[in-house]
């Protein structure tokens, strides 16, 4: 065992508690991928609870933290814990067709977490007004879109077209959703800052 | 599913830094070629490393049905065209090679996952990535691993008490919003009580690591994963 002989360096309380939150919330983001998701009508992509936790660490942990939550999901999944979609894990997955998608969700989320800094005094996102919170997630959206869409055309060689067909299409309806979902969840406050 | 399962294999007995430096050059290199001859010698680099898990090819093409859809859908979409000729092969084909070089990428990652034990990709973590970060996100993949389950049977909890109140009778977003909320909520609630254990237990920025060594067989590797890396930019 590699013991450190030196004194002893406590976490400080204020790092300890959102450091917490964060980790738990990026196990969240992989229990997601367990339980199934809710069937939309006219789509053939059931809603997984995945994204929603994007926004809401974003959300509920602020730019640093949201983002290292998201950073330590991909740090997880990429050492063996089956938390990417349908179970599936590997280092592999972080540059494969999917990995611009997920490694634009600590983007987001630093993104949505940027903007409850600067518009709320304690960070709480309650604080939004409803079109300022629709357009913040709607700008996260595109952002997941735009890495996602631009890693699958680059990885897989298909024009800008065709990765916009099969890598934002077909999730636009589900992804609208979870925005609304995710509106509802923060105007009820019922989480806790 | 695929994670890791105890065995004797070589893999297993390598040092999970010499993996990782590994699955990191031939991801380099993957991407840098999609010649067909390149592609050849990445295919026997994969079975070579699936080999040495003894990793079955046909659970992780199970473990990865999800990619194969988009690897196999992909070359099928590039190479349709609105009006005549229809079909481009050239797009095809050039589509096809790439989608070809995902999945081995795929593979190879498989073959870590099924030899390595999450604790020393933690140990591996926490002594790469130098400082608080290293510390954090070593930890962090530690508590993961300890709250999936966990967590896990709270989000079934939430589902089946739903279930059982005709929740699935209701709109999607309200249940989408309903299970976020609570999942959320709870997953909070969690971690205030864990945040309040480790202080407790005086949570340390310089913790007993579990130990790690290079043995005879990493260096090899090591080169290896260097020669990769290298490849990558001729």
């Amino acid at each position: 065992m590699a013991t450190d002989q030196h004194s002893v360096e406590l976490v400080d309380d204020d790092v300890v508690k959102p450091f917490a939150r964060a980790a738990v919330l990026a196990a969240l983001m992989g229990a997601a991928v367990f339980v199934g998701s809710i069937p939309i009508p006219f789509s053939p992509i059931p809603i997984s609870l995945g994204v929603i936790v994007v926004y809401l660490a974003g959300l509920y942990l602020g730019p640093y933290w949201g983002a290292f939550s998201l950073l330590l999901y991909l740090t997880a999944g990429a050492v063996g814990l089956p938390i990417f979609a349908e179970r599936a894990s590997g280092l592999g997955v972080l540059v494969g067709n999917s990995a611009g998608y997920l490694w634009s969700y600590p983007t987001a989320a630093l993104l949505i977490g940027a903007v409850v800094h600067r518009l709320s005094e304690d960070g709480d996102p309650a604080d939004l007004s409803r079109p300022v919170l629709v357009v913040t997630l709607l700008a996260a959206l595109t952002v997941i879109y735009l890495l996602g869409a631009a890693w699958l055309g680059y990885v897989l060689e298909l024009s800008t077209v065709k990765a916009i067909e099969i890598g934002v299409v077909p999730f636009i309806p589900g992804d609208l959703i979870k925005i609304a979902a995710v509106v509802a969840i923060v105007e009820a406050e019922r989480i806790a800052t | 599913m695929l994670t890791y399962e105890p065995d004797e294999s070589l893999a297993h007995r390598l040092d999970p830094r010499a993996k990782l430096a590994v699955q990191i050059g031939f991801a380099a290199t993957a991407l840098a070629h999609t010649t067909p001859r390149a592609l050849i010698a990445f295919s026997a680099l994969t079975a070579v490393a699936m080999a040495t898990a003894r990793l079955s090819l046909r659970r992780t093409l199970v473990s990865y049905r999800l990619a194969l859809v988009v690897l196999a859908l992909a070359p099928l979409l590039a190479g349709v065209t609105v009006g005549p000729p229809w079909f481009d092969r050239s797009a095809a084909v050039a589509s096809g090679l790439a989608s070809y070089r995902v999945l081995l990428i795929l593979l190879v990652s498989a073959a870590y996952v099924r030899s390595t034990p999450v604790r020393d990709s933690r140990a591996a973590i926490q002594r790469t990535i130098p400082g608080k970060p290293g510390q954090l996100l070593g930890v962090g993949v530690g508590l993961v691993f300890r709250f999936l389950p966990v967590l896990r049977g709270d989000l079934r909890t939430i589902r089946e008490a739903m279930a059982a109140r005709l929740g699935t009778e209701r709109g999607v977003v309200d249940r989408a919003s309903t299970i976020g909320m609570l999942g959320v909520a709870r997953a909070f609630d969690r971690a205030d009580r864990l945040s309040l254990a480790l202080r407790a237990r005086c949570f340390a920025w310089n913790p007993t690591l579990p130990a790690l060594a290079f043995s005879r067989v990493d260096y090899p590797v090591l080169g290896l994963a260097v020669i990769l890396a290298v490849s990558a930019f001729y």
